[in-house]
């Protein structure tokens, strides 16, 4: 088929587009074409792979449909119904969802950190969560991979976690973003400016340079801003990809061997009408984030796999993490205009890693954001239920706001999980997820002492005071990757214990989350299993399922260990 | 008093600057107001009054208000999804519906008559006591009052408003910056085109 889609203000995608029927069984079928699935589809397709990625949403055309306006931007969310409870019921939509190819990168800020040596180890090294079944050193590549392709720009030297630099230059920041560089440097706390964001600060390609228009939250227009739907999806259409939009996966079906035979799903079509289809596969690659992914394999119930497939060890939607995302603000008595150049542009990392002098092990990292008109009314509104012209006061402060997100690592706990909601049903009859919440005592110290120091570097940069509402980001965990078919969904390569050719590789499959926004991970992820793929396919290694392996301790320089004082409790050699 | 701080802002003037898209879609909520077609008239009168007290817009010209309730409307006759629901909440519309219902029973509890008939000061009273969560009336034992409050009524009525470009005037906020983009990054100087700040602003 055609497209036809502007990616930036002048770049239109303008190409034939492979398609395959839905009869014909491609080797990969992916679902979802976000931060995951859409690198997938990439890789896959340039090793030779034939591949159909289904988009439950349909593209975010640059001029069309993307427009500078909060309230008219709905679109680029997940809006289907979901029920929300628990102690500390998240709110869904919005910042933590996408709709459409892309995905949140579509919509996301943009901030792209590695994660650290020591996230991959939370249990050996804290007695708290779990290790991973792969140390930093294995993905460390593929970061680099990513924060070119991406691209990522930042500083020459980034000292945190494993210091490293990046390949392009850091953007300007807004007197907003000015004011968390100067509380920082003013309490003496090491602060990074310009990065690291998926935001080149000139020309890259063919697209255009940041205007500094301030909307990322609501999509690139301009097509500067890294969203994977403009850094790789072109790229997996001209490999011969099919990206098939308005489908919304519902099933994966097994054959008699026990194998993921393909994926169903609703197609709506241009004129409003809706076909059950199915498109068969060798293999199935679930992509669908920390939500989607565990409802599909949740609501693919048979008789060899009653509780869902993939979910022998009953862990599929357990671990649900948000981040911790409290924003905090600062009024002050000279203008600040926030609105203006990308909310993503500074940050801090000196408060990541586990401290003893804490009462919390972890931690959290303090980054720039820049709450837009609505926004804005919606943090006083949540601060104190304040109304009238106590509202229209406050808000006409707006200017003079400077605003910093704590972001924040919440630990993993089974309680915290998706179910499938017993009975509310979406607009295609579909059993729709049930998402339960709880904070605990971990998290919510590191959220106190985060907010404390956030309200402290905006009163070092000057604020005469100081405000807070508590916030959540980045939802992820729910199909954790381990060390054996009973601690975990997934092995080392993201591919399923029970099912030999169904792979999950999305936000879903992270084991813990740091204080890094979770895109470049997920990215370097899935280049990862699609290069494991790309060997194992022709290997054979997908006729049968993943065995045990005993995990080799990866090396650990010393760059790598925090020099923050921690003992380390070994309270669990590595299996 | 609300002050007037930025007396020569009119964001629409730039409208001329803004990509197709965009204007559109502003111009549209400006423009093409809807009708009620949800709401009776009774609730149509109690979410005016509503309204009126969480966005006080007295101090406005005439000319110069933002419709906020029609658009509460129209969301509830689309029954509009914002992402979730809370597990102990209905939904968006029958929470409209219900909480609306809920001021009246606490207004009768606390002053013997409707909301919409109370004066401003005691329907102030009547919404301290909704957000302070445990309000008389019948609605209340099951409708939670609190995230009523902060979700369904301010958010939303706030969503309205701070969506019109007369509300981004009051706030100073420099709006849709596509193609042209923003320049003065430093100092949080406004660009020729923005907006100055009354009483001592560069």
């Amino acid at each position: 088929m055609r497209l036809h889609v502007h990616l930036s203000s002048d770049w239109i995608l303008d190409t034939e587009m492979r398609e395959y029927r839905p009869s014909e069984a491609v080797d990969f079928c992916i679902v979802g074409t976000g931060a995951g699935g859409g690198v997938l589809a990439q890789r896959l397709a340039r090793y030779g792979f034939s591949v159909v990625a289904l988009e439950a949403g349909q593209w975010h055309d640059s001029e069309r449909d993307m427009v500078s306006d909060e309230a008219g931007s709905a679109r680029l969310y997940w809006n289907d119904l979901r029920i929300t409870g628990g102690a500390d019921p998240l709110e869904l939509g919005a910042n933590n969802s996408g709709k459409g190819v892309g995905g949140s990168t579509v919509h996301y800020a943009a901030f792209c950190p590695r994660f650290h040596p020591s996230d991959f180890r939370v249990k050996t090294l804290d007695g708290v969560a779990a290790d991973w079944p792969i140390a930093y050193e294995e993905i460390e590549p593929y970061y680099a991979q990513m924060e070119r392709e991406y691209p990522v720009s930042g500083p020459a030297r980034y000292p945190w976690g494993k210091p490293h630099g990046y390949p392009y230059a850091p953007l300007e920041a807004g007197t907003a973003g000015q004011m968390l560089i100067k509380g920082c440097e003013r309490l003496g706390i090491p602060v990074v400016a310009g990065g690291p964001v998926a935001i080149p600060a000139g020309r890259y390609g063919k697209r255009p340079h940041c205007i500094m228009r301030g909307f990322c939250l609501l999509g690139c227009k301009v097509g500067a801003k890294s969203s994977i739907h403009v850094s790789h999806i072109p790229d997996a259409i001209a490999h011969g990809a099919e990206i098939r939009t308005g489908s919304m996966a519902f099933e994966v079906p097994t054959d008699e061997a026990g194998r993921a035979s393909g994926v169903r799903y609703f197609r709506t079509l241009a004129n409003g009408r809706v076909l059950e289809q199915f498109q068969r596969a060798k293999a199935v690659i679930v992509a669908g984030y920390a939500i989607e992914t565990p409802r599909l394999l949740l609501n693919s119930k048979s008789g060899p796999f009653p509780d869902g497939l993939g979910n022998s060890s009953g862990m599929v939607g357990k671990h649900l993490m948000a981040q911790a995302g409290p924003v905090v603000w600062g009024r002050f008595a000279e203008p600040i205009r926030q609105y203006k150049a990308p909310p993503a542009c500074a940050c801090s990392e000196a408060f990541y890693e586990t401290d003893p002098r804490n009462d919390f092990v972890r931690g959290y990292a303090l980054q720039t954001v820049a709450p837009l008109p609505i926004a804005m009314a919606h943090l006083l509104i949540d601060e104190t239920g304040c109304f009238g012209e106590e509202l229209i006061e406050k808000m006409q402060d707006y200017n003079h706001y400077a605003a910093i997100g704590v972001l924040g690592e919440i630990l993993p706990d089974p309680r915290n999980r998706v179910t499938i909601h017993p009975s509310a049903k979406d607009q295609f009859g579909l059993p729709v997820p049930y998402v339960q919440f709880n904070l605990f005592e971990n998290d919510k110290r590191m959220m106190a002492a985060g907010i404390a120091r956030a309200r402290a570097v905006l009163s070092a940069a000057g604020a005469t005071e100081t405000h807070f509402v508590p916030r959540y980001a980045h939802l992820v965990g729910t199909c954790r990757m381990g060390f054996t078919p009973q601690d975990s969904v997934v092995d080392r390569w993201c591919r399923s214990w029970d099912v030999p050719n169904l792979l999950i590789c999305d936000g879903s499959v992270l084991v813990t989350q740091g204080s890094s926004n979770p895109a470049l991970t997920i990215s370097a992820l899935a280049a990862r299993t699609a290069d494991w793929l790309r060997r194992a396919v022709p290997a054979g290694e997908l006729t049968t399922r993943p065995r045990v392996e005993t995990p080799v301790p990866a090396a650990e320089p010393a760059s790598a260990v925090p020099t923050n004082g921690t003992a380390p409790t070994p309270t669990e050699a590595r299996r | 008093m609300i002050r007037d701080r930025y007396p020569k802002a009119d964001i629409l003037a730039q409208r001329g600057h803004w990509d197709d898209a965009t204007r559109e879609v502003v111009l549209d909520r400006v423009q093409n107001v809807p009708r009620f077609r949800f709401f009776l008239s009774h609730e149509q009168a109690t979410l005016v009054a509503l309204c009126d007290r969480v966005i006080p817009q007295a101090h406005r010209r005439a000319d110069r208000r933002v419709p906020l309730a029609p658009w509460i409307d129209q969301s509830c006759a689309q029954d509009k999804l914002e992402g979730f629901r809370f597990d102990n909440m209905p939904s968006l519309a029958d929470a409209w519906r219900q909480g609306l219902a809920g001021l009246d029973q606490t207004a009768r509890a606390l002053h013997g008559a409707d909301f919409c008939e109370l004066d401003g000061g005691r329907q102030d009273g009547v919404l301290r006591a909704v957000r302070d969560g445990s309000p008389p009336g019948e609605v209340w034992q099951t409708l939670p009052a609190k995230r009523w409050w902060t979700y369904i009524a301010l958010r939303q009525i706030a969503g309205v408003y701070y969506a019109h470009p007369y509300a981004w005037d009051e706030i100073g906020f420099g709006g849709p910056a596509y193609p042209r983009g923003y320049f003065a990054l430093n100092h949080g100087a406004p660009e020729p085109w923005e907006p100055r700040e009354a009483g001592g602003e560069r």
